[in-house]
């Protein structure tokens, strides 16, 4: 190898061994989010005894944000709904989250349906999408029924 | 691109024509960019052979502070400028991102080894003379950049607002109350008020993240095009100031670009021996920048950087200690006591220190580069080197009792 060749191989090479030294920890860094570990502590949502059949109820929890630092718990809709299947009271609590940009849907008391505001997707009581651009159903929440306390998490499921 | 006859030797065998399916799209992207004329101009330069070694420190600290700038723009990712989350955010990182403790330890490792090339570097280029003719301005703004560098190490110092921030920038915002005449506004103007709070915070971290670099870049792009434009002088080693002037002028006649440098003495025109920049200089470069990096990275691993208690001006049995870098001047608020007394040492001193720094290439206007015959600029420099060591100790003995 002549010198010249040698040169440009130590140029080369240092300049990959400091990009590789200050990318490594940075790359890392911002790719830190996907492997972090997450706890999804059991909230309380409230008494549902005086939840009326077949009418969408809103209840406002404050979840603890625990993907950072000490910041105010936010608070998030889940609607509680009680359905009569077959003789058989079945409790749902859906996320208000529109499944197709995330926007905040509502029940809407006209249409007897949920509505939401941004692009029109429509859910049915159920949370089923029945209309707009919606690609899913209403997501719930994982829940937790003690007497008439009801307990939910963070933890989303699909229907 | 210019006239092959017209290109050095070093540039003529260095760039070859590209073929191949790209050719097209690189002479289309060529003559509208002009990169070859670039590259040419950034890489294909010669330098002086003997003593290159030494002059690795100022690509050393162009790699420095480009490792500050990508870092900090990724701690930007987490840290939040607020007194309500600023410690919060960097204690998160502390205990639940390991590898943005790391970026963080990088950002601050690398302050500190920056601070100390940065100082090499200017002390090789005093030792040398190389500030002298045609490169006055080479000196002046590497004097600028470290003023500016000085400001983004105390500014950087204040944004964990955890103690060692807080108080950090209620002294260093206080010291401003002693201009003359507008000190109080100047104090209320970066605190926001006329106590340090939320808005003092947002300042101080808008001067550290966009002020100041938006400062350094350009001035940083300006001594480059200096030292392209007169190339790099390389140290008395490489001239021989008693040649004849035959000799100088065999010199001449083989000269690379940038030399001869003009205007300057021939003696001093035209190194003895040149040197391909690239790839024979960037080496040496290369391998004093990666050694450096990899301290840096090894520092922020086993070492990291602090976290203290949140800042709590309630807390009494704290002692406020200034960064290591700013020790000799936290000394002299304590040697200058009393109203009369203490802008001489907050202002006048530094001031005209600084300011002496910047006249150096005018006070000293020999031909004259070798340090052992320029001893009225030796003695003097290695006096204030002395004094700033000596104002250290002196800071350390009165902070830690050591």
């Amino acid at each position: 190898m002549s010198r010249r060749r040698f040169m440009v191989l130590v140029t080369n090479l240092s300049g990959a061994g400091i990009t590789l030294l200050i990318a490594a920890p940075i790359v890392g860094s911002v790719l830190s989010p996907i492997f972090q570990r997450r706890t999804h502590p059991w909230i309380r949502l409230g008494d549902i005894a005086d939840v009326p059949l077949a009418q969408p109820t809103a209840y406002v929890v404050h979840f603890p944000v625990t993907q950072a630092w000490k910041v105010p718990a936010v608070p998030r809709i889940v609607y509680v709904v009680k359905l009569n299947v077959s003789g058989q009271t079945q409790l749902l609590s859906f996320s208000n989250v529109c499944t197709h940009m995330e926007c905040d849907v509502h029940w809407d008391t006209n249409l007897n349906e949920f509505l939401c505001p941004c692009h029109g997707g429509l859910y049915s009581i159920e949370g089923i999408n029945i209309g707009g651009p919606p690609p899913k159903p209403l997501y719930r929440y994982e829940h937790r029924l003690d007497g008439t306390i009801l307990y939910v998490r963070d933890v989303l499921t699909e229907a | 691109m210019a006239d092959e006859s017209t290109r050095s030797p070093l540039a003529q065998r260095l760039t070859r024509p590209v073929r191949g399916p790209m050719a097209a799209l690189y002479r289309w992207m060529d003559s509208r960019l002009g990169l070859a004329d670039l590259i040419n101009k950034g890489l294909y330069e010669a330098t002086p052979r003997r003593g290159a070694w030494a002059y690795t420190l100022g690509s050393a600290t162009l790699v420095i502070i480009a490792l500050q700038i990508v870092t900090g723009m990724f701690l930007l990712w987490t840290y939040v400028p607020s007194v309500t989350e600023a410690w919060d955010s960097l204690n998160f990182i502390a205990r639940h991102d390991e590898f943005a403790a790391i970026v963080r330890g990088m950002h601050l490792w690398g302050a500190y080894i920056l601070f100390v090339v940065v100082g090499l570097h200017m002390v090789r280029t005093f030792v040398s003379g190389s500030y002298k003719r045609p490169r006055e301005l080479n000196w002046i703004t590497g004097v600028i950049l470290f003023l500016l560098v000085l400001g983004l190490g105390i500014t950087g110092a204040m944004l964990p607002w955890d103690q060692a921030a807080y108080w950090t920038t209620v002294v260093v915002t206080n010291i401003l109350h002693y201009i003359p005449v507008i000190g109080h506004w100047a104090r209320e103007v970066w605190r926001g008020g006329n106590q340090v709070g939320p808005v003092t915070l947002t300042r101080s971290f808008a001067i550290h993240i966009w002020l100041l670099p938006a400062l350094l870049i350009p001035m940083i792009v300006a001594h480059l095009y200096l030292l392209r434009r007169h190339g790099e002088f390389g140290s008395w080693v490489n001239y021989d100031p008693d040649a004849t002037e035959e000799e100088l002028a065999e010199r001449m006649r083989h000269a690379e670009p940038p030399y001869p440098a003009k205007p300057t003495e021939p003696a001093y025109a035209v190194p003895a021996d040149l040197d391909e920049f690239f790839p024979s200089q960037t080496a040496k470069d290369g391998v004093v920048s990666f050694i450096l990096v990899l301290i840096i990275f090894i520092m922020a691993i086993a070492v990291g950087s602090p976290l203290e208690a949140p800042a709590n001006p309630a807390i009494l049995n704290y002692v406020p200690a200034p960064e290591w870098f700013f020790l000799p001047l936290d000394q002299l608020l304590v040697q200058f006591p009393q109203s009369w007394m203490i802008p001489v040492g907050v202002f006048i001193i530094p001031g005209l220190a600084s300011m002496i720094l910047m006249a150096v290439p005018f006070l000293d206007r020999s031909p004259e580069r070798r340090p052992w015959k320029r001893p009225e600029l030796m003695v003097p420099a290695g006096f204030a080197v002395f004094f700033l060591l000596f104002e250290t100790m002196l800071a350390v003995n009165r902070l830690f009792n050591l």
